[in-house]
């Protein structure tokens, strides 16, 4: 800033200047031609921790190490600033390095030739330690910073579990390299109990074990998982104090006066120091074990996640402004790796029980393939041993003719013997063919006996209306489950069913019962139709017996033998009044 | 001395079922399918028939069907070499359901046990 036009102050505006040049808080000072100290500022005896009176008159050639560039600035018609870094020499203390701007300026010089010389020089003094400090700070923020970017793209690119990046998140929050919080508690949201639970925490639970991993973890290089991997040998054994703290901790969301849920319910990090009294931090407290304490939400975009609380209850550290900046920071960035971690393993998991159902379906695929190839080849083969038996009975059975014709001493009698021995063989290799191949018998299977009544009677819901026939359901056979196939007793039904329909005249009545009796379920097809004649009564279930023109007369023969073949009766009777019922007993299960 | 009627299409299990029931006692005829054999079980009245199944043209099931339809006192014997004809219902309306075997002693024993529950059945 050039001064040689500036225009002299006034006296008044001069004695203005100085008492605001002494009540200076930055250190000042006004050096005189060879370097005598002119004027200071309150700043500048601070520094120099001397009295004005003393600091006054001294030569700043006494006081800064090495000397001042004092001769550069003076006695020059230019004016030119010198920047240099000394050290100042206190009256008490070590060397405060510093950093010395000299400003050199003019009060009553003039050179001969004329115009102003500069006499006095001003000197700007910077504290660097402060500034160093700053720069620190500014340092540290930036690899806290980046810690935070580090961990937020391993938290997100790695696919950890949910509990891995719980841990991860805690780690952080306590590293040295991290928020280094002593102590982490993790509170997650039960939705379906609308609590905040506590779910994880780290931190050592005393001043001993603290020394001891903080001392492991100091040479840690700053990478996420070479902490977690240190954590893992050091620091995992040491939670026992803390995550049984944790446990303990449940506070219920609609509870929105609480430090935790209004914090989240705010979105803010809350820092609570032993004069703060909010409602829920006296609990907080008591499960700490401490006064101060930090919390943040864990928020999304979705909703509340939960809530972190951190404090330095081992090293009773203060919890800076910087401390809960970062903690709110991190808090959300671990929100988002949180929420993202969790629908990862809800994909995980579909995409898991897709692959299953696409391998089962494949498998199913494969079983089916398989098994058309074996019965078309079981088909084949079916064929020609069947076409084998002919001709082979043809043989067996002449040869049994010529053993039977021929002496036992002629030697043919043997041979014939040998023809028949080995068509027997033949044959009972066709037959276990056969039998093989041979369509398994639909098996048996355990039948609510009243379902399948109502599942078959509906089948002919259409004719019934078209007949107007009232039809009465009358199931009682309490639930009995039977042993039996489904569908060849439904064909017995439906063979009572049609028969009742066709003797019935429009407007009759039918009645399907079902009844439990002993050892067995009954179950009846009742109409009020003209009944059974007394001359074809025990004719019924006679093959090829019909009194239908054009009924095969093998019905009710079939019904027989289903009936039979599930170790039933059936039967048929008329009724006291008017029609016919029939009907068929099933043994039940013998553990029923 | 009882008349059996045989119904088979291959000449050499005619012959030999003719043989073997010969041997036993009994009158036989032949027929070489399922129309003869119906001729036959109206012209020359047999005590029993002895049915192929697959026959070419009108199968033994049809044929055993028709012959009961006419006279429900005729027994009917179905003789096959296929064993899964006994799970067609049908067929559980002959009186003996054989497998053809070349040990034919199964086959005239059944035609023994039927004519004889006929004969108690009648008597």
């Amino acid at each position: 800033m050039p001064m040689e036009n500036d225009p002299l102050p006034t006296s008044e505006q001069m004695t203005v200047l100085v008492a605001a040049f002494r009540q200076n808080p930055l250190p000042l000072l006004v050096v005189a031609d060879g370097g005598t100290i002119a004027a200071v500022s309150d700043g500048a005896c601070e520094l120099l921790a001397m009295p004005r009176e003393k600091v006054m008159g001294l030569n700043v050639a006494d006081r800064f190490l090495p000397p001042l560039p004092i001769d550069r600035c003076l006695n020059q018609k230019e004016c030119r600033d010198e920047r240099c870094r000394r050290e100042i020499l206190p009256a008490e203390g070590q060397p405060v390095p510093v950093e010395v701007l000299c400003r050199p300026f003019s009060v009553s010089g003039e050179s001969a030739e004329g115009g102003r010389l500069n006499d006095h020089c001003l000197l700007y003094i910077s504290d660097t330690r402060k500034r160093d400090y700053e720069d620190e700070l500014r340092a540290a923020r930036l690899a806290k910073l980046s810690l935070l970017n580090q961990v937020s793209e391993a938290l997100y690119g790695a696919n950890l579990t949910l509990d891995q990046v719980l841990e991860a998140v805690l780690i952080c929050i306590t590293a040295g390299q991290g928020l280094r919080f002593n102590r982490a508690f993790l509170l997650l949201v039960d939705d379906e109990k609308n609590v905040l639970r506590g779910e994880i925490a780290i931190g050592p639970s005393n001043q001993d074990e603290a020394g001891r991993i903080w001392n492991d973890l100091a040479h840690q290089p700053d990478d996420l998982f070479s902490m977690m991997t240190s954590y893992d040998q050091s620091i995992k054994q040491t939670d026992a104090a803390v995550n049984a703290i944790v446990k303990n901790m449940t506070v219920p969301l609609d509870d929105h006066d609480h430090v935790l849920v209004r914090s989240m319910e705010q979105g803010q990090a809350i820092r609570v120091t032993p004069d703060m009294d909010l409602p829920g931090v006296a609990a907080i407290r008591q499960w700490l074990g401490c006064d101060t304490f930090a919390v943040a939400p864990l928020m999304t975009r979705s909703g509340m996640l939960g809530a972190i609380i951190a404090d330095n209850a081992i090293s009773g550290q203060e919890i800076t402004d910087l401390d809960l900046e970062f903690l709110q920071l991190f808090a959300n960035q671990s929100a988002s790796a949180i929420e993202n971690s969790r629908l990862y393993t809800e994909l995980e998991r579909r995409l898991i029980a897709l692959r299953k159902a696409h391998e089962k379906q494949k498998e199913h695929q494969e079983t089916l393939l398989r098994m058309e190839r074996l019965s078309v080849m079981g088909e084949t083969s079916a064929i020609v041993a069947h076409e084998l038996r002919n001709p082979l009975v043809a043989i067996g059975g002449f040869a049994r003719a010529l053993v039977r014709n021929l002496d036992p001493d002629d030697p043919n009698h043997k041979y014939a013997t040998i023809i028949t021995e080995e068509v027997t063989r033949m044959e009972t290799i066709i037959h276990d063919l056969l039998d093989f191949i041979r369509p398994q018998k639909q098996q048996r299977k355990e039948v609510r006996i009243d379902e399948l009544v109502t599942g078959t009677v509906d089948r002919y819901q259409g004719e019934m209306q078209a007949q107007r026939i009232d039809l009465q359901l009358d199931l009682q056979s309490e639930d009995s489950v039977v042993a039996c196939n489904p569908i060849e007793i439904q064909q017995v039904l439906q063979n009572f069913l049609v028969n009742a329909l066709q003797v019935l005249p429009e407007g009759g009545r039918i009645e399907v019962r079902t009844r439990l009796m002993q050892g067995g379920v009954q179950v009846e097809v009742c109409d009020n139709g003209p009944g059974i004649a007394q001359e074809v009564e025990d004719k019924l279930f006679a093959p090829f017996f019909t009194t239908k023109p054009t009924g095969s007369g093998l019905g009710l023969t079939i019904c027989q033998q289903i009936i039979k073949s599930h170790g039933g009766v059936i039967g048929a009777r008329n009724r006291k009044g008017q029609g016919a019922c029939f009907s068929f007993i099933l043994p039940l299960p013998r553990n029923s | 001395m009882s008349k059996i009627l045989i119904v088979d299409d291959e000449p050499h299990l005619r012959l030999l079922y003719e043989n073997e029931l010969r041997r036993a006692g009994y009158e036989t005829m032949t027929a070489s399918n399922a129309v003869q054999g119906l001729e036959f079980v109206e012209t020359m009245r047999p005590d029993l028939v002895i049915l192929d199944i697959r026959m070419a043209g009108m199968d033994g099931i049809e044929a055993m069907q028709r012959i009961m339809e006419r006279d429900k006192q005729i027994p009917v014997i179905l003789n096959t070499a296929f064993s899964s004809y006994k799970d067609n219902y049908l067929t559980w309306a002959a009186d003996a359901y054989v497998t053809k075997s070349s040990d034919v002693t199964e086959l005239v024993e059944t035609v023994q046990r039927v004519l004889e529950k006929k004969a108690t059945a009648s008597g």
